[in-house]
């Protein structure tokens, strides 16, 4: 199912995208690219300079293997790569969690806002609607990018992210009129209800939205030009001790679609 | 005070813990208020990302990579948009400021192009404290007022912050009556080996010449020592200074026992001891600190200080018994000898005492 949604930016939304932007998304061969982090939302982003403290994971994934993204501390872009061959590369940040506390008020819009409907129901059942919440979040963002010549024999890979989105097809093959299967997983298992919402650079305001099938998939068909940003947000209660009630993971993917 | 001297970079370091971690961004806001009078908020931030953001609120479209002048521009034309998401309010009464935008081009390839933006304005008078809201970044920033720092979210408004906590630094007047305190209460009460020391200048001689011209020598000599040991010319451990300093007391105190009469290699003798003192003063006075702006200031005022903490001694020592026994046929055998001899053995003391450390 494919849905349409508008967003309008006079109306900030309480928690904010994350996603992986690369200098270029088409790479030469011997290139060293800067991955720059940002925080945001309508694909309108703020830098997040290299932050040891927050880094889980960042790294390239390619043909060869994996290798951690060099990069300064405090800097921006928070890190490099070298293209070693041409293919498809995976890139690939996934941090430790952040506390925010939000009023009920707030935490309630931002539950509606991202569709985490069985979160709202809980609180619900809970009866804790009017109450304030704490939240630990986590980001799994990944980025793709393609030096040299796009082929259906390379493709995403699953960097075993607690929540992760595969693209099931190169989108650097994609023809106009295909859709692109996107599967979500949740500790490596297809993850079935989570709205996934796409959007596109060149008009961020408006958006494709789908819920995962029992499967955890969702299929998009993107318009060709601009760089996309696909996204999904799953949120379970927190653990006994982790001083929080809630435990949220924010993954995301971003490529470039090239012009029609 | 300028805002190259505020360090917020640092701070970031500060924000430890990975479960507390925020996410932080590169904008950074620094507040300073100045003679109480007037305002001004200085915010760097990533200038083509607000662009981006104010040009979306605007209605158009994304700009793609412009140049460092016409972001300028561009930010300056969208003054009354950017007004919109930020917030100025003294005990809670927004104000509007004076805005100014400036851009520096990016230092290299990857880097982003900085805006610098500020904001100014009058000090509503009697104002108690300060609240400002950022609304222009979804990471957080660090906030500096003075010397105190607040972690901020996108859009949260600053806690109250009291306006008293940006103080000037003190003024000439203040630091110098601080430095002449110290420096009296250095001899009186605190140090006890620099009185025995005049004392024993003091009871060589019961012509007031004798006292002057001792006094002197020894004043010019440390005078000397603690200037140049202040600009770190010279530079001697107190391990050799302090017992140097027993001993000379020890020396001036067993010479009182067999001279009594004021001697040119005497004043030689003292001149050199004066040097001495002066590298312990210096010593003391670095403990205690100088400061920055006020260095000279504070170095003349610790010296007369010190000049008129010995100068009380020897008023004291006169008018206790100077003024009614220094004519006595006694008063060399009944006060200077015992006198002296209480001196030089203390002194004798804390010699080896001090060696000893």
């Amino acid at each position: 199912m494919l849905l349409l949604r508008l967003a309008l930016l006079t109306t900030p939304l309480l928690a904010h995208d994350m996603w992986i932007e690369p200098m270029t998304f088409s790479p030469q061969t011997g290139e060293i690219v800067g991955v720059k982090l940002r925080v945001g939302q309508d694909l309108l982003g703020d830098a997040l300079p290299r932050d040891p403290a927050l880094i889980r994971q960042f790294l390239v994934e390619d043909s060869e293997g994996r290798k951690p993204l060099v990069g300064r501390d405090g800097a921006d872009p928070a890190g490099f790569f070298r293209v070693p061959a041409p293919g498809l590369l995976v890139v690939g940040y996934s941090s430790n969690p952040s506390a925010v506390e939000l009023g009920a008020d707030k935490f309630n819009q931002y539950v509606k806002d991202e569709g985490l409907d069985a979160v709202a129901a809980l609180r619900a059942h809970r009866n804790e609607t009017g109450a304030k919440a704490r939240e630990l979040f986590s980001r799994c963002a990944k980025s793709l990018v393609l030096s040299g010549t796009a082929s259906d024999a390379e493709g995403d890979r699953r960097l075993g992210f607690t929540l992760e989105l595969v693209a099931e097809r190169n989108p650097y093959t994609l023809r106009a009129g295909q859709d692109l299967p996107v599967r979500l997983t949740y500790e490596n298992r297809p993850l079935a209800g989570p709205l996934v919402v796409a959007m596109n650079r060149l008009n961020p305001s408006e958006k494709l939205t789908a819920r995962t099938d029992n499967n955890g998939r969702v299929r998009f068909r993107l318009r060709p030009g601009g760089m996309w940003l696909i996204k999904a947000v799953h949120m379970i209660p927190a653990p006994a001790g982790a001083n929080a009630g809630w435990m949220s993971f924010w993954a995301s993917l971003t490529f470039e679609s090239k012009g029609s | 005070m300028r805002f190259s001297q505020i360090l917020t970079a640092s701070l970031i370091l500060l924000c430890g813990g990975a479960a507390r971690a925020h996410e932080i961004g590169t904008t950074r806001v620094a507040v300073l208020i100045h003679d109480d009078t007037i305002y001004e908020v200085e915010i760097v931030t990533d200038a083509t990302a607000l662009a981006e953001k104010l040009e979306a609120s605007a209605g158009a479209a994304l700009p793609s990579g412009a140049p460092a002048d016409r972001l300028q521009t561009l930010l300056a034309g969208f003054d009354e948009i950017f007004r919109r998401r930020i917030k100025l309010a003294f005990d809670g009464s927004e104000v509007r400021p004076s805005i100014e935008y400036s851009v520096v081009p990016p230092i290299d390839a990857v880097s982003a192009a900085a805006a610098t933006i500020r904001l100014t304005g009058p000090v509503p008078a009697n104002a108690q404290n300060f609240t400002w809201n950022f609304g222009w970044t979804f990471a957080s920033y660090a906030m500096t007022v003075g010397s105190a720092t607040q972690w901020l979210e996108g859009a949260e408004s600053s806690s109250p912050l009291p306006l008293t906590s940006v103080t000037a630094p003190p003024s000439r007047i203040s630091t110098a009556r601080r430095y002449l305190k110290l420096g009296f209460t250095h001899i009186v009460p605190y140090g006890l080996d620099h009185m025995l020391f005049v004392l024993g200048i003091y009871l060589l001689s019961r012509r007031a010449r004798s006292v002057l011209m001792q006094v002197s020598a020894f004043t010019v000599a440390h005078s000397i020592t603690l200037g140049l040991s202040m600009y770190g010319l010279i530079a001697v451990p107190p391990r050799i200074v302090e017992p140097m300093i027993a001993m000379s007391i020890a020396y001036v105190a067993i010479e009182n026992l067999f001279l009594s009469e004021l001697k040119s290699w005497r004043i030689g003798l003292v001149f050199a001891f004066g040097l001495l003192h002066g590298m312990g003063f210096a010593g003391a006075l670095k403990e205690l600190g100088l400061p920055r702006s006020e260095f000279v200031t504070a170095l003349l005022t610790f010296n007369v200080g010190v000049e008129a903490g010995q100068l009380a001694v020897i008023a004291t020592a006169f008018l206790l018994v100077g003024w009614h026994c220094a004519h006595r046929d006694w008063y060399r055998s009944r006060v200077v000898i015992p006198a002296s001899m209480l001196i030089a053995c203390t002194a004798a003391y804390w010699t080896v005492e001090r060696l000893s450390l």
